[in-house]
């Protein structure tokens, strides 16, 4: 029997839900299916919280052998990837966690762009991550629908301020998701955009307890990947079951993130918040207000020579096939 | 001859890290600026600047690495010299030379640093990488990197440069040589 | 080796080059980087680690504070309003062994409202109060270590950059940790103020201070225009932050326009005295990034050598009492707390101590706390106290020594351990407001 080690790292604790199930469902499993042949057995050191590296710093710690494995936080990069925007740039579909994380995971084999944007970083693709359901709005005085939030100030961060510009005077106010509780409470912003098991582990109730359920959409925002100088020298027995248990995790992950979502969302209304729901029109009235982010992230990657225009087409169309239709048509421009 | 080359280096070097700290100054000047703009304009206008978050973020590696040479320069790194002064009194030859090999041994980590950061301006000078957001705001990530290798390596030198002519604090000794005479 | 023999011996290194005279974060720097070479036998690798932490640790939005909080506290002592607040508030305590040492706890206090950051408050109070107990004859350790004793409220009492942080790695409401930290920070403000009276009483000669004759007492007039300026600045600042209007890094550059507007007004500031200001905050915020920079190179050593894990595999492997895991875990804090930042300890400990806690069915609130002030012991605490080298930096004053510091504020520390012990046997402390 072979030892194995690998360097596992993240810049987020060990109590955020993607890093707790590669711990308590990614490692066990791995360990599981190389104990079948009995061939390989790994020695995992687990690194989390900024013991080696902040969020921002996952992918360049991979890059560099910090790491041997990480989970990228994707959000962070929107230069060196471009691609995995792909979700971000695509509002108003899908608020299945699975169903999203799954089509990406699959664009991501299919089209070379991902898999090429981490080549670049010295890293392999294993899979994708979602681990939030939608984006909502969360505002701290009553709303009953859109147009309620014309004028207001809403905290957000990355590519969700851009689909503020489909609402009338409506400003965009960036803050990191541990500073939400007090721009909201201190009335530094109207509305807040988070997911609901956010909004639950931060008690955002409490200060903004009116839930507008625009159903922004799942994003893409972890991958996980392995430093491609590590992955050169593994054997192929282990390779072959690190693709296979990542995919599993994708969908692990997914299924407890919707999970969750669902009692988040409870626990909300029990903390005395409220949740409004919107119509199809309304959403329709504001995606369609906005500009074509979509469109916009696809000529990106078409002027680096890859087939953006095929990748939303394929991305769309596999939502679709999943039951999920936009009330924008991002690929009609 | 050497002498006089190597007062000339020194006067460069100095004049770098003075003209690099008051640049670094500016920073601090801009983000005061900036930071007011931005909450009046958000405040009463309703209207933030758009990359506020993104330009304090940059302005604070530029104001640390811009200074970081004025700073050694003027010796004010932190350090705890109680056991180097004490030294000094008693054999004043040997304090000389442990502060020439702690300059040395700063001057190799300065140095190292330079060297490994300053490929990684080359790269974000080539692929234009940017930071923030596209649509929204976003800045190159090559100044970033280059005020990286650029602070320390003129913090290198002028740790080298009191190496060779073993003055820990220019300023100091300035102003007693100008008491003496 | 393994990895708690190479944490020992990367600690001994550091003190050891530390007091040799070697600078704090060359010291720290240079034995990460040969740590990790010589263990993974990898110059690469070491390289590597360097260039990931410069770029890492540098860019963080909440840094921005410390130029801008030094920023404002260089204009208000530039423009003369600390000696004016000094003058009144210690009015009141002029007859009292130590008494400006007592109005400098309560100004920390007041202060700890407006700002995020320990070194904010170090930095200001050293420019204010330490020149005005200098004057008065204060003995300069008795000096320094109030300043550096009570900037420790700048991160108890909130807004505080570190409750944020622990309440990101417990999943605790932000709301939540800052009403958590109100009280704890008003005892331990009062627990010092009883200790300076102490000291007076009992070691007046560590106090030090002349007595101050009544000829000095000021009309109500004098009273105003003395104090009036400060509190528009605090209102605006402290205003700004509760009602929204800003952040702590916005409060901060408001902070610093107000002052320098006070300053133009009283005509107390010159473009020289602008520029040197200027130039000062800069030098501050460098040598005190470099250092917090070169220290999470240390951590991320330690961290690849897999210390953190290791000290986890111990723990669980042990079914202690409570009193031995909080004494276990206070000790580790100020082991820690003796080489690394406070956040950096946080980041360490808590993920450790974490899941225990929650089994033991204790407050993470009360924990957090717990975790915050035992963490800020280390700002205090030789070699690397970060409080004590801002105050050092800050001073620029060869007559005081580093040495000096870190005596002044010994007192304040052993204070401040006792204030934990109370807040660990009473959690109401720390839970009535919530
Ligand atoms: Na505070
Ligand atoms: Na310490």
């Amino acid at each position: 029997q072979k030892s194995v080690s690998a360097v596992v790292i993240d810049g987020y604790p060990a109590r955020a839900l993607w890093v707790k199930e590669f711990t308590n469902f990614f490692i066990p499993e791995v360990d599981k299916r190389l104990a079948e042949t009995g061939e390989y057995k790994m020695s995992w050191q687990e690194n989390y919280g900024g013991s080696i590296v902040k969020p921002r710093g996952v992918l360049e710690g991979v890059q560099l052998g910090l790491g041997d494995i990480g989970i990228v936080t994707t959000i962070f990069h929107s230069s060196k990837l471009p691609s995995q925007g792909i979700s971000g740039s695509t509002p108003f579909i899908a608020s299945d966690a699975r169903a999203v994380a799954k089509a990406v995971d699959e664009i991501a084999r299919e089209f070379p762009a991902m898999q090429n944007e981490f080549a670049a970083q010295n890293q392999v693709y294993l899979a994708t991550g979602v681990v939030l359901d939608s984006y909502q709005m969360f505002c701290t005085s009553e709303v009953s629908s859109i147009a309620d939030l014309e004028g207001k100030k809403v905290a957000g961060a990355g590519l969700n301020l851009r689909y503020l510009e489909g609402i009338k005077d409506a400003a965009g106010v960036r803050g990191g998701l541990t500073d939400f509780y007090n721009m909201l409470q201190t009335g530094l912003v109207d509305c807040g955009m988070l997911w609901p098991e956010a909004a639950k582990t931060f008690k955002i109730a409490e200060v903004a307890p009116y839930m507008l359920k625009a159903d922004l959409g799942a994003v893409n925002s972890k991958t996980i990947t392995v430093n491609a100088d590590y992955w050169a020298k593994l054997p192929d027995g282990v390779k072959d079951v690190l693709k296979a248990v990542a995919i599993d995790y994708r969908d692990h992950v997914a299924g407890i993130a919707m999970d969750r979502a669902a009692a988040s969302e409870a626990a909300y209304v029990e903390g005395g918040g409220k949740i409004i729901d919107v119509s199809s029109e309304d959403r329709a009235a504001w995606a369609n207000a906005m500009p074509n982010i979509a469109a916009e992230w696809a000529t990106t990657l078409n002027d680096k020579g890859e087939d953006g225009t095929a990748m939303l087409a394929a991305y769309i169309g596999k939502l679709k096939d999943a039951g999920y239709e936009g009330v924008r048509d991002w690929t009609a421009e | 001859m050497l002498k006089t080359t190597l007062a000339r280096i020194t006067r460069i070097a100095n004049l770098a890290a003075i003209a690099s700290n008051a640049l670094g100054t500016l920073v601090v000047l801009a983000l005061v600026v900036v930071l007011n703009v931005d909450v009046i304009a958000r405040g009463v206008f309703s209207s933030p600047i758009k990359g506020t978050y993104e330009m304090v973020q940059f302005s604070v590696v530029m104001i640390v690495f811009l200074q970081l040479a004025d700073v050694v320069r003027v010796d004010r790194l932190t350090r705890s010299d109680g056991f180097l002064n004490l030294l000094g009194q008693r054999s004043p030859n040997m304090a000389a030379n442990m502060r020439r090999i702690i300059n040395a041994l700063s001057a190799i980590f300065m140095g190292l640093i330079a060297y490994i950061t300053f490929p990684e301006f080359l790269h974000m000078w080539d692929t234009q990488d940017y930071f923030g957001v596209p649509g929204l705001f976003t800045l190159p990530w090559w100044p970033v990197k280059l005020v990286f290798s650029f602070g320390t390596a003129l913090a290198c030198l002028i740790f080298v440069l009191k190496v060779i002519t073993a003055v820990d604090r220019p300023h100091l000794e300035a102003a007693k040589s100008e008491n003496n005479t | 080796m393994t990895p708690i023999e190479i944490g020992l011996i990367s600690v001994v290194a550091i003190v050891f080059l530390i007091y040799s005279g070697v600078y704090i974060p060359i010291a720290l720097g240079m034995v990460s980087f040969v740590s990790i070479w010589l263990m993974r036998d990898n110059f690469t690798l070491a390289l590597n680690l360097l260039k990931i932490a410069v770029g890492d640790s540098a860019m963080e939005y909440s840094f921005a504070t410390i130029p801008l909080f030094t920023f404002m506290g260089l204009i208000v002592s530039k423009a003369g309003l600390g000696r004016d607040i000094y003058e009144v508030m210690t009015m009141r305590f002029r007859k009292v062994k130590g008494g400006i040492g007592m109005a400098t706890v309560g100004a920390n206090a007041v202060f700890a409202a407006v700002t995020g950051s320990s070194i904010a408050s170090a930095s200001v109070f050293t420019k204010v109060s330490v020149p005005q107990m200098m004057a008065q004859e204060y003995n300069k350790s008795f000096a320094v270590g109030v300043v550096a004793g009570s900037s420790v409220l700048g991160m108890i009492i909130p807004p505080s950059a570190m409750l944020i942080i622990y309440s990101f790695v417990s999943e605790q409401s932000v709301g939540d940790m800052f009403l958590a930290g109100v009280i704890p920070g008003i005892l331990l403000a009062i627990a010092y103020v009883g200790a300076i009276w102490f000291m007076g009483r009992f070691t007046p000669n560590f106090v030090g201070g002349r007595i101050v004759e009544d000829t000095e007492w000021m009309t109500k007039r004098e009273v105003a225009s003395k104090t009036l300026p400060t509190l528009l600045l605090i209102t605006i600042v402290l205003g700004g932050i509760y009602t929204g209007w800003m952040t702590a890094v916005e409060a901060g550059a408001t902070g610093a326009l107000v002052a320098l507007i006070i300053a133009i007004v009283r005509r107390s500031m010159s473009l020289k005295g602008f520029w040197e200001a200027l130039l000062e905050t800069g030098h501050i915020t460098a040598a005190i990034l470099f250092l917090i920079t070169a220290a999470s190179i240390y951590s991320r050593m330690l961290g690849l050598a897999g210390l953190p894990n290791q000290l986890q595999d111990i723990l669980a492997g042990n079914s202690a009492s409570f009193w031995t895991i909080m004494l276990l875990y206070v000790l580790l804090m100020l082991f820690l707390g003796t080489l690394l930042d406070t956040a950096s300890i946080i980041l360490i400990v808590v993920p450790l101590f974490l899941p225990m806690i929650e089994a033991m069915d204790l407050s993470l609130i009360w924990f957090g706390i717990i975790t915050v002030v035992g963490a800020e012991i280390g700002l205090l605490t030789p070699p690397l106290g970060i409080s004590c080298f801002v105050i050092k930096s800050t001073i620029d004053d060869d007559r005081i020594s580093l040495k000096d510091v870190f005596m002044g504020a010994l007192p304040f520390a052993l204070v401040m351990l006792i204030v934990l012990f109370i807040l660990i046997e009473f959690p109401i402390l720390s839970l009535a407001l919530i």
